[in-house]
Formats: C-alpha cells, structure tokens, sequence
C-alpha cells in the first residue's frame, strides 16, 4: 500500500455556508486530522485588475466597493487615496472627518458580519441576529448619504459624492450612544460560553514571528500580538489627531483575534465619537474643476458646471504620468492600490494588494494536524472575504 | 525670418500668420472661428497671444509673423483673457449638453473644459432667441446655442458661393439667418462648419454621441467625383454622414446628396431577393430560377431578333467593378454596345 492511500479527500466548498464566500478547501484526511489543506480560490474571479486598464480613473471606484463588499466605504478610501497621492489632491478637512466616520462606520460593520458568521458558524446562533440589527443601521447611514446599502461609492477622487444629509448626524450620534452597549451584549453571550471557549481557544494558533513572515496584517497579525495598524504606521485622513488604542493578542489562537476584534469595536466607537466633535464645516470637495464633479444643483442651474459635468462623466480625466502606491487599514488588514499612469484617463496598470489574499494563504500551515472541525472555526477567525480575494 | 514662440528659436518663411507657425512647430493655440478653408477674420479672440513691444495682445490667426517677434501664448493674462471670452460666450448659453446632438465633440465645451470656466461673474437679463425656420429642411438652427463666429456663413460664402446666410440683428438679439433662402442648395457645408451645436441635422430620428458611433470611412456612391465620407454607423445603422478634411480630393466638402442622401441605405423597401412578373404579379423567387429564367430569355430574343434588338443599362450606384463585368457581359456575350448607365442620378 503506497504512502498516498492513507489519505482521504475531502472537498470542503465552494458550496459550503461556512467558507464565507465560494471558497474551496481541499482536505487530505487521515481520520479527522489534517494532513493538508489546499485552498482553491478563483470562483469569483471577475478580472477587476484586469478590467480597471479599461475603465476611467471615476469608473473604477464602482468595482472597489466589491471587493470586500461588507465594508465598502474603506475600499473606495483605498483607491481615492492612491488617485489623489498621484495627482497632489488635498481634500478639505470636513470631507477627511467624514471619511473617518466612514471608514470606522465600515470597520464596525465589517467586524459584525464577522462576528455573527463566525459564531454562527459554530453554533452560537442567537449572536447573528444581535449583530445585524446594528449593522442594519449602519446600511441605513450609508443609504441615506449614497442611496445604497451595500456598493456606496461615496467616497469620491478629491472628496465625497456630495454631504451629510439631513437627519444623518443624528443618527450617528444615536448610534455612537447605544453602540458600546451593544459590544457588552455580545461579551456577554460569548466571551464566557464554554462551548465558544472550547472551539476557539488554543486552536489556530500564530506565533508573532510566522505572522510576520507571512506578511499577515489587520486582526490575524494583531492576535498574534504584533502591534502594527496602518492608521498608526503611516496615518491618513488626520487619525493621527486621533486618540484610540491598537488592541494586541498574546498567544494567536482564535479566541486572542476574538478579543482583538471585539475590542477594535469599541476602539471604533471612540474615534467615531471624537470625528462627531471634531466634524467642521466647509465644502466636502477639493476645488478642482477638471476632475472633481461640480454640484449636482450648480449643474442643473449653470452652464460651465454642466459642461464640466459632461465632460469629467463622459471622458473621465487625464492623470499625469507615475505611479503610485496607497494603502490603509481596512477591517481584514492592508488594502493597498498600486497604480499606474500613462498620462491617459484610464490606468495602465491597476494592481490591488489584499490583507485577504495573504491571511488566506496561511490557512494550509495553521490547520495542519488539527481537527477537520477546526477549519471552520479557524477560516471564521482569520476572517476572509473572497470578493477581495480572487478580485 | 527669426522668431521666438514661447522661449522656442524657430525659423521661418515670410508671409505665414503666427497660428501657422505655431501649428507647425506643435504649439497649441487655441482657436474658435478659424477655418482652415476660410479667410482668417479674428473675430472670436479665442487666439490672442503677446508679442513683446505691442501695447495689447494680437489674435495669432491672422496676424503675420514679423522678423524678430518675441510671442508668448500661455501666459497669465492670456489665459485670463480666454477664460473672459468663454464667460462671454456662456452668459446666455442654453442647458443643452444632455440633448444637443454636438455634446462630447463640442469644441465650446472642450475650450471651457480646458480653460476651467467653472464660474460666470457676468449676468444679463436676455429673453431666449426664438427658432426660426432655416433655409432647408435639413438643418435646424438653434439661436441660443449659436457662438457667433460666422464659420457657417463664411462657409456658404467662400467655399460654396452661395451667399446665403447672415448675421441679422445685433448685440444679443443677433442670430444667423437665410438672408437669401433661394439661393439655398442644401449642401449642408454650413452644417460641418458649425464648431457647437448651432446647427444640427433632422434627416435622421437616430442620433448617438461620438463615443458610441463608429466612422466607416468609404467613398460616395453617387457621382463620378468619388467624395470620401465617413458613414457615422450606430447599432449597424447610418446616422449620419460626415468627411476628414484630410482626406479624399474633396477636403472635407460635400454635396446634398453625399451628406444628406443615406436613407435609402436602411429603407425596409429596398428589393433583397429577386421577383419574377407572373400574370400581374412579382412573385419572390430563388436567384436560381431568376438567373435561368432571364439567361433563357435572353437567348431567346437574341437568336429571334439578333443581338442588337437587346440593350443594358446598368446602375450609377454600382461600384465601378461590378460596372465594368455588366458592359463586358453585354458587349462579349451579348454581342451589342448597347449599354448605358442612370449617370446623373
Ligand atoms: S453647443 Fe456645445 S456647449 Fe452648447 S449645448 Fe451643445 S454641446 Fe453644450
Ligand atoms: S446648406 Fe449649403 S447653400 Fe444652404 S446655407 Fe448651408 S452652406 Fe449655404
Ligand atoms: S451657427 Fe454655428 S457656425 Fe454659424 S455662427 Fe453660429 S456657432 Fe458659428
Ligand atoms: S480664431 Fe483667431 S480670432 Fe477666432
């Protein structure tokens, strides 16, 4: 009998509840241990690299909010960044505040699909439906200041789509009030239950030196206790006039990156609470007339807007030669856009780094001789999104 | 002849207007009611240069070089001085981008873009000028559009001797006319020569923005002069005719029939399969039985009658190879120079 026979495999996806997205795992068994685990991504390939040498500098925000779509706001921050380093873009302070209200309101929002999947996951399903009523409300936000739930695009090159509307702060503070409760209500359902206890502790352990060598980033580096947060490391947006913590784990295992993340939930909170003090007045977009779109009302009233409206929709503008790399701290890790331009108005080469793509990666050594069990739990822990993955 | 644009040494011959140097020597001025084919009659100022030494900036399309002029073409009170000008243009500039036909290859549009005209400091109390009927059918006008750089006139002046088209009235109220309606051949030349959306066509209910048609370059098929267009083709369909000015011996000219003349292309009664007179009727057959019942009867009339009682007349809108195998096949096979052809179609 050859030494292969032992094995037996075991496709785990793509049609599988618990690969969050249409992940595939191959599991080479030997009784319910790992011998090895393959990921296979590529279901949900849309070739949006590919696809962005194609489209204008505008069109591309639009498949930015798909790549991990449960935090979309962060995304399309990702990618204005980057235009506005290679173009010299300040954007006013009031729309750099609510691009801090966004990403953090994304970041909550992300980690609470997060949370209730993950526990839905193993078992604990009754935190599901605590999650999503507040993450509900944070749709409703985004669908009051975008007209859209789930894709906003509304974060823009050289600002925003347009202002808060009315009503928007209000609910935001109304939020921001209710919100730290809310993370105790889940402490309380979780942190103690000895089934959850059972399932994450000790399991899907990450030593800090192979975090680092894997080039982890986001809550899967952090548990493993390295203290590094690109909102810290290289701010953006102001956060450096920010005052919140960077929460670390100490052993790696599932439950550290459970804490990590149920504190940057409050950590959230409190940077959302000092942007509602801080929010100025003043215009939400940089005045740029060739690339920034004029006001929607200026349009419908004016002549020049209307023609710049025309022309900046229909042709998109031209970027000067260069290239450029962004990244920022999303709710996974680092989400990084490497463009390219060659003077025309669409990019040479549209290059994505995902936090997903490389947590993912390290999957196969973490499951390694552990339970067939494990993988779920572990996959919900390192906390994946395949939109972002396969792009 | 020594002169300098924008810091460049550049030689060149007598007699040539500063845009014209500049053009050669790839430096961009830009420019509104300047036609190449027509008489440079600084009227727009969109132009406007400094020359070191003159007291006020001079219009570059029909100034002429002099030996040892210094020019600058980009500086900041040219730039300001072009912004004023587009502002001028737009004081009573309809919304129309969204629904005028020239929206995306507008060159007022392009020169407030390039320019960054985002605000308008000037106002004017002016009613909307009305629209009036335009000397053919083909052409509408749309005074509120118009930016009075008179190319359209100058066009049916200069390059078509018709003379048709003027200025009437003055100040805002000032609008193109057909001043001589009669003398109108439809040409539609005033048409091309429009750099906005002034005048548009009405031939076709079919219309699509630069980017969504494509230009089939090909060659008239109506006369013997063989005027290059460019089919503007949208979903398989012409929309619309137009012409390169480089190209073809027509440079950039049409006629009424080559611009206007591309209905029939797409008309639903056009014959595409052959028929064959039963009793009083055409009755659709197959090219088979078409073909052997014409060869036979054609044999027949020939070996009856001799080859003479036989003639062909072919079409003008054939292309010339098809022509030339219809008059071999009537004069080889038939054995008649009996041919002829609709020429003045
Ligand atoms: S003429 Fe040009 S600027 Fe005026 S409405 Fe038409 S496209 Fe717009
Ligand atoms: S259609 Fe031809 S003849 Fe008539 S006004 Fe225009 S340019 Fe003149
Ligand atoms: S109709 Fe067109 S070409 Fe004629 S003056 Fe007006 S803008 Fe110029
Ligand atoms: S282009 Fe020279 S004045 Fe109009």
């Amino acid at each position: 009998m050859s030494e292969q026979k032992k094995y037996m495999t075991l496709n785990m996806g793509p049609q599988h509840p618990a690969t969050h997205g249409v992940l595939k795992v191959i599991l080479e068994l030997e009784g319910e241990v790992i011998h090895r685990a393959i990921p296979v991504i590529g279901h949900l390939h849309r070739g949006v690299e590919k696809l962005g040498e194609s489209k204008t500098y505008i069109q591309n925000i639009v498949y930015t909010d798909r790549l991990d779509y449960t935090s979309a706001m962060i995304n399309n921050l990702a990618y204005c960044l980057a235009v506005e380093k290679l173009m010299n873009i300040e954007v006013p302070e009031r729309a750099k505040v609510i691009r801090v209200i966004m990403s953090e309101l994304s970041r909550i929002a992300a980690h609470l699909i997060w949370l209730a999947t993950h526990a839905l996951d193993i078992g604990a399903m009754t935190l599901y439906f605590y999650c999503f009523r507040e993450r509900e409300k944070i749709l409703d936000m985004w669908e009051m200041v975008s007209g859209q739930r789930l894709t906003p695009s509304y974060i823009r090159i050289g600002g925003l789509l347009a202002d808060l509307p009315e009503g928007f702060m209000d609910k935001l503070k109304e939020f921001v009030d209710t919100f730290d409760a809310h993370v105790d209500e889940y402490d309380k359902l979780l942190s103690k239950n000895p089934i959850w206890l059972a399932r994450t502790k000790d399991i899907g352990i990450i030593s800090a030196e192979d975090a680092i060598s894997w080039g982890l980033t986001g809550p899967a580096l952090r548990g493993s206790g390295v203290k590094f947060d690109y909102r810290k490391a290289q701010p953006y947006c102001g956060y450096e006039e920010y005052e919140f913590d960077v929460p670390v784990g100490s052993k790696g295992d599932n439950y550290d990156r459970y804490l990590v993340r149920m504190e940057e939930l409050r950590q959230s909170n409190r940077i959302l609470k000092q942007a509602i003090k801080r929010l100025p007045e003043g215009p939400i977009k940089a005045h740029v007339p060739e690339i920034v779109f004029p006001d929607k009302d200026l349009v419908l009233k004016n002549i020049e807007a209307l023609i710049h409206q025309f022309k900046i929709g229909c042709g998109g503008f031209t970027v000067p030669k260069g290239e450029v790399y962004a990244s920022v701290e999303n709710a996974k890790g680092e989400l990084g856009f490497y463009i390219v331009s060659d003077g025309s108005s669409m990019p040479y080469r549209f290059r994505i780094k995902s936090s997903c793509f490389v947590n993912l990666s390290a999957l196969p050594e973490i499951v390694k001789g552990s339970m067939i069990a494990d993988v779920v739990a572990v996959i919900g822990s390192i906390d994946i999104v395949l939109g972002e993955i396969d792009r | 002849m020594q002169i300098v644009i924008d810091g460049k040494n550049i030689t060149a011959d007598h007699g040539l207007t500063i845009l014209e140097i500049a053009k050669k020597e790839g430096i961009h001025i830009p420019t509104l009611c300047f036609m190449e084919k027509l008489l440079p009659i600084g009227s727009c100022r969109m132009c406007v240069v400094e020359v070191e030494g003159y007291e006020n900036p001079v219009t570059a399309c029909n100034t002429p070089a002099v030996d040892g002029m210094v020019i600058r073409t980009n500086t900041e009170k040219i730039r300001n001085m072009r912004k004023d000008i587009l502002r001028f243009l737009l004081i009573n500039h309809p919304l129309d981008c969204p629904i005028c036909d020239k929206g995306g290859e507008c060159l007022l549009q392009d020169l407030v873009y390039e320019y960054n005209v985002d605000v308008q400091p000037y106002t004017i109390k002016a009613p909307l000028k009305e629209y009036k009927e335009y000397s053919t059918p083909a052409i509408k006008y749309h005074p509120n559009r118009c930016v009075m750089c008179s190319r359209c006139i100058r066009t049916c002046r200069e390059v078509v001797g018709r003379n048709v088209l003027d200025i009437v009235g003055n100040g805002f109220d000032a609008r193109v006319e057909p001043v001589n309606p009669d003398r109108c051949i439809a040409c539609g030349e005033c048409l091309s020569a429009c750099p906005v959306g002034a005048l548009t066509e009405t031939v076709s209910p079919t219309k699509g923005r630069i980017w969504q048609i494509k230009r089939v370059p090909t060659v008239c098929a109506y006369c013997g002069v063989g005027c290059s267009l460019e089919l503007n083709v949208l979903d398989n369909k012409i929309i619309k005719v137009t012409t390169d000015v480089n190209a073809g011996m027509n440079k950039g000219v049409l006629c009424a029939k080559g611009r206007f003349g591309y209905e029939f292309v797409n008309s639903p009664e056009r014959l595409t399969k052959p028929l064959i007179r039963k009793g009083n009727e055409l009755v659709e057959t197959t090219w088979d039985e078409a073909l052997s019942f014409v060869a036979s009867k054609l044999t027949e009339i020939k070996n009856k009658y001799g080859s003479d009682s036989i003639a062909g007349l072919a079409s003008a809108r054939c292309t010339n190879e098809d022509n030339y195998l219809f008059q071999k096949f009537i004069r080889a096979v038939i054995g008649t120079n009996n041919v002829d052809h609709c020429a003045r179609l």
